[in-house]
């Protein structure tokens, strides 16, 4: 390479520059930066690796990634919002295809009817899922799209108060409270039952009034429990113009009421563990969101939308990004969120996902969730390890470990020694570790039978 | 000669028939009849998803793909979007089971490949920006805004300056520039720039104040003319106590070249799906990569990546008492990262360099030649050289032939080139804004511009061509209107709608 510039990513020999050059009238590349000070030009050397062919390439990262190990090396008990899931190969051979992968953004709607039709599609996957009319092309994750909310249910009553659930994630918490910060909204936390694990209604009831914009409830909330008793709560915060939020596990939804069947006007989730993509490490993701349409609340959403339309010379049906006035490239500072790139490829992932699954897979799918969740905890009641709530769970379950702070370690390496990642640990007191275990559709039963006779060692 | 496939593809759930099947699932061992679910929480109606063989879903989105135009398919010059050639291997990379299946709640010391890349993309990065403190969290360039802008507002709050609440940035900035200002809570204070396209510095004397948190500033802006006197404004900034914000939707002017710290940058964002040609995927994911100096380092989101030396252990540090917060649920783009590690090791530091060299060169040679086009101008001043990009304004062709600015995107597109981005920045009238990057070679942009007059040339005999443009395409020009009188936002809605 050098000064003769041959590249695979460059496109111009010395030869194509030159003549470039000669078009210009200037002698060198430089010259187009002669208008920049010479005491800000970069003259010394960058610590930067030197180049490689391909092959060097793919040795040096296969050597890197090597050190990892996976969770299809081990049995991974982890949830939290993500998981482990099968793509069958037909779901990458079409996210290979350069045409959606290698696109912009559709903003040229009349060469772009693949992007678009797709990303209607996957709107109104979603919509079928949680039971709403209306959903976004994605937020970046689940997480974000509870900080969206809020703002959202914050636009709509033009009230500075948001409540939300204490058995929320950790990091969906963090997420929320940066971003209202700007908003300025004030943050209430809604108590859970100690016993129960779910809500606790009188106390949620007493935090609701006339300047609370909205509430977010996760079902199954953070520990695995199915709320089950929102009726109450619902009905209270839409006596008070509260707008409710619900955080879903999107595959739960295949057993349980959607969210828009019992009163939610958003409901919200993490698309990746239906279909979204592997794991890789927490990113990217799919941030779900979707609502009841109407007509001037569905203008506050966040994101791009995807609607159909027409083309007026030849009658035809076409699809085209819509309610663009609520956006930053037109909107600028009065944008209803500062979104542009999203996380589009990865929504088409997750229709192409739930289209191969259909209903009937989507089905299994959740049902081999809850029957392995609930085969371990079964098994784990014969040797006396409990949960720490007694209420029911789809997928994901807290057991009662209480291992201590000092002893964290020494467990993780002993699980580890077993090929088991054991659930994500959570302490209650602070001293502490009890753990959210989640059993994804990928697990045998002799893998939940390892873990349980692993915890039972552990326990000796 | 150019047709893009058509096909009256129906909705996926026009396909299909109650039965099918595109799927098994993994084998369940247990009996299904001791699901017990809550009698008031159970699901009765089934979601209405699609029920297709294998082969249809396969078809339905091969229809999909070929109405869709990529960069592969031909020249994708946007203006500000920088879509290069996504090199394949990077695809392969990103495929790899040591990355898939990695969760991010699994113990540190089972993930030391992949920190280790992060930690080595996040050192690159902070050695291009002249800015040694990097975080991957924001997993977008207007998350990564966000994240910036957050920085600052915490550096001025941790030092009893709560006043400093107003973000100063040009007309000509992107879009995301003012709506990561109001989502963060501050003001935001629009200069206009001068006759020459650039910021007016008298505006900006005007304009800083003890209120000033800090100026916003892509360089080059948006009009490709790179703000040369830099120098004053991050002085003049300075002075008044606020801090300089890069946004580096416009960086891949000049890797390894000019380095926003040296330019007195505090804090600047990457978007790795621009500069470092990660797949744009048709709006996303993307990363926005947040890189800083040492006064603004200790507000980096948690956690961050460190390295400890002595025992080559790599490690999340959450203990970080000033940060910001989170950005991202987890991590950030993970796979996007990778990819973008991958890009900079192909290309090592003279490869980047060269790359910048390029894609200067070749959006010069382009707008030289469209800016001879009867019809087109350059917008501000022909004086001086663009970087990466340049903006043509279509407003004499406007006004002598009633073709506008979009009339001419949608000619193109007829003829298997994607336009320049249109109608931005809003500085300039009848926008084109083009940046071929490094992808493009000299005959590739030869052929450009020579479509471009051809089409021009059309319009000029038959205005009416242009107004019915694109033709080719699957579809013809949208109803744009129609969809916002129309609402129809879901296949839900659909249904709805045949009944009533």
């Amino acid at each position: 390479m050098g000064d003769n510039y041959a590249h695979p990513y460059l496109a111009n020999s010395k030869k194509d520059i030159d003549e470039m050059l000669e078009y210009l009238g200037i002698s060198s590349i430089e010259e187009l930066y002669s208008d920049i000070p010479d005491e800000i030009r970069f003259k010394g050397q960058l610590k930067l690796p030197h180049y490689q062919s391909e092959f060097e390439l793919m040795e040096a990262v296969k050597k890197k990634l090597s050190k990892n190990i996976t969770t299809r090396e081990v049995r991974s008990f982890l949830g939290g919002g993500v998981l482990d899931i099968y793509m069958p190969a037909i779901q990458d051979e079409i996210l290979r295809r350069t045409e959606f992968y290698s696109a912009y953004t559709p903003y040229q709607a009349e060469a772009s009817q693949g992007t678009l039709q797709s990303m209607f599609e996957y709107q109104s996957l979603i919509c079928e899922l949680v039971g709403m009319d209306v959903a976004n092309c994605s937020l970046y994750d689940w997480a974000t799209g509870v900080g969206e909310a809020a703002l959202m249910a914050s636009r709509i009553t033009k009230r500075t108060k948001f409540v939300y659930t204490a058995a929320i994630a950790p990091n969906r918490e963090d997420v929320l409270k940066n971003y209202v910060a700007g908003a300025n909204l004030e943050l209430e936390i809604v108590p859970y039952d100690e016993t129960t694990g779910k809500m606790d209604i009188a106390k949620t009831k007493a935090l609701l009034d006339d300047t609370v914009a909205g509430i977010y409830i996760e079902n199954p909330n953070y520990f695995g429990i199915i709320e089950d008793e929102l009726d109450e709560i619902i009905a209270d915060a839409h006596a008070k113009g509260v707008r409710v939020v619900v955080g879903a596990d999107m595959n739960s939804l295949a057993l349980l009421k959607p969210p828009g069947e019992y009163g939610a006007d958003i409901a919200i989730g993490e698309g990746q563990s239906i279909g979204g993509g592997p794991l890789n490490f927490g990113g990217p993701l799919l941030g779900i969101l979707a609502m009841k349409y109407n007509k001037k609340e569905s203008r506050q959403m966040p994101g791009r939308i995807v609607g159909k339309t027409i083309t007026p010379n030849e009658g035809e049906v076409a699809y085209a990004n819509t309610l663009q006035t609520r956006e930053q490239h037109i909107k600028r500072e009065r944008a209803t969120s500062n979104i542009c790139t999203n996380e589009a490829l990865v929504a088409l992932s997750c229709a192409i996902h739930l289209t191969l699954l259909g209903p009937q897979g989507y089905k299994e799918t959740a049902e081999t969730m809850y029957l392995s969740a609930h085969h371990v905890t079964k098994e784990l009641d014969k040797i006396g390890v409990k949960r720490v709530f007694n209420s029911e769970f789809f997928n994901t379950f807290t057991l009662d470990l209480k291992i201590p702070k000092d002893k964290k370690q020494e467990f993780t390496q002993f699980m580890l020694d077993r090929k088991i990642f054991p659930g994500i640990p959570y302490s209650f007191d602070g001293e502490n570790y009890d753990y959210i275990v989640t059993t994804s559709y990928l697990l045998c039963e002799k893998d939940l039978d390892d873990f349980v006779k692993a915890i039972g060692e552990w326990r000796k | 000669m150019y047709r893009q496939a058509k096909y009256d593809e129906p909705l996926i759930f026009e396909l299909g028939k109650k039965g099918r099947r595109a799927h098994l699932s993994p084998r369940c061992d247990f009996s299904r009849d001791d699901i017990k679910i809550p009698e008031n929480m159970k699901r009765i109606t089934p979601p209405d998803l699609p029920e297709l063989h294998e082969g249809e879903v396969m078809r339905h989105y091969v229809h999909l793909s070929q109405m869709n135009y990529c960069v592969d398919t031909n020249t994708y010059p946007l203006g500000s979007c920088t879509m290069k050639y996504n090199p394949k291997v990077n695809e392969t990379i990103a495929r790899s089971e040591k990355m898939m299946y990695l969760h991010p709640n699994q113990p540190v010391e089972t993930v030391q490949g992949i920190l280790e890349v992060l930690y080595d993309l996040q050192m690159s990065l902070g050695e291009l920006a002249g800015l040694p403190h990097t975080t991957l969290q924001p997993p977008a360039g207007a998350s990564g805004e966000y994240t910036g802008l957050a920085l600052i507002k915490a550096y001025h709050v941790d030092n009893g300056e709560t006043q400093r609440d107003e973000i100063i940035a040009p007309d000509s900035s992107h879009g995301t520039n003012p709506a990561s200002t109001v989502l963060n809570g501050q003001k935001l204070i629009e200069i206009k720039s001068n006759e020459d396209g650039r910021v007016d510095i008298d505006a900006l004397k005007a304009a800083v104040s003890d209120r000033t948190a800090g100026l916003m500033l892509t360089n080059p802006n948006t009009l490709g003319i790179f703000e040369k006197d830099i120098i004053e404004m991050s002085n003049t900034v300075r002075d008044a106590g606020g801090l300089l914000y890069y946004d580096g939707a416009n960086f891949n002017a000049i890797v390894g070249k000019i380095r926003p710290g040296d330019m007195g940058y505090d804090v600047l964002h990457f978007n790795l799906h621009k500069t470092f040609a990660t797949p744009h995927g048709g709006g996303g994911p993307g990363s926005g990569a947040v890189c800083c100096n040492d006064i603004l380092e200790p507000y980096l989101p948690v956690p961050t990546v460190n390295h400890d030396m002595d025992k080559d252990y790599y490690y999340f540090d959450y203990d970080r008492p000033k940060s910001i917060g989170k950005v991202h649920g987890y991590h950030g783009n993970i796979a996007v990262a990778l990819r973008a590690y991958a890009y900079i090791a192909a290309l090592g530091e003279i490869g980047l360099k060269n790359t910048s060299d390029q894609a200067v060169l070749t959006a010069n040679y382009a707008m030289r030649k469209m800016e001879k086009i009867d019809g087109l101008r350059l917008s501000h001043t022909s004086a001086i050289p663009r970087k990466h990009e340049s903006v043509l304004e279509a407003t004499p062709f406007l006004r002598n032939h009633d073709v506008s600015g979009m009339d001419i995107a949608k000619m193109l597109i007829s003829r298997g080139l994607h336009a320049p981005t249109v109608y931005f920045p809003l500085i300039a009238h009848e926008a084109l804004m083009m940046e071929p990057t490094e992808n493009e070679n000299k005959e590739r942009i030869d052929q450009y511009v020579q479509v471009l007059e051809e089409e021009m040339d059309k319009a000029r005999k038959d205005p009416d061509y242009a107004h019915q443009a694109p033709k080719w395409t699957s579809i013809g020009r949208v109803d744009d209107a129609y969809a916002i009188r129309n609402l129809t936002l879901s296949w839900k809605m659909m249904k709805e709608k045949q009944e009533e």
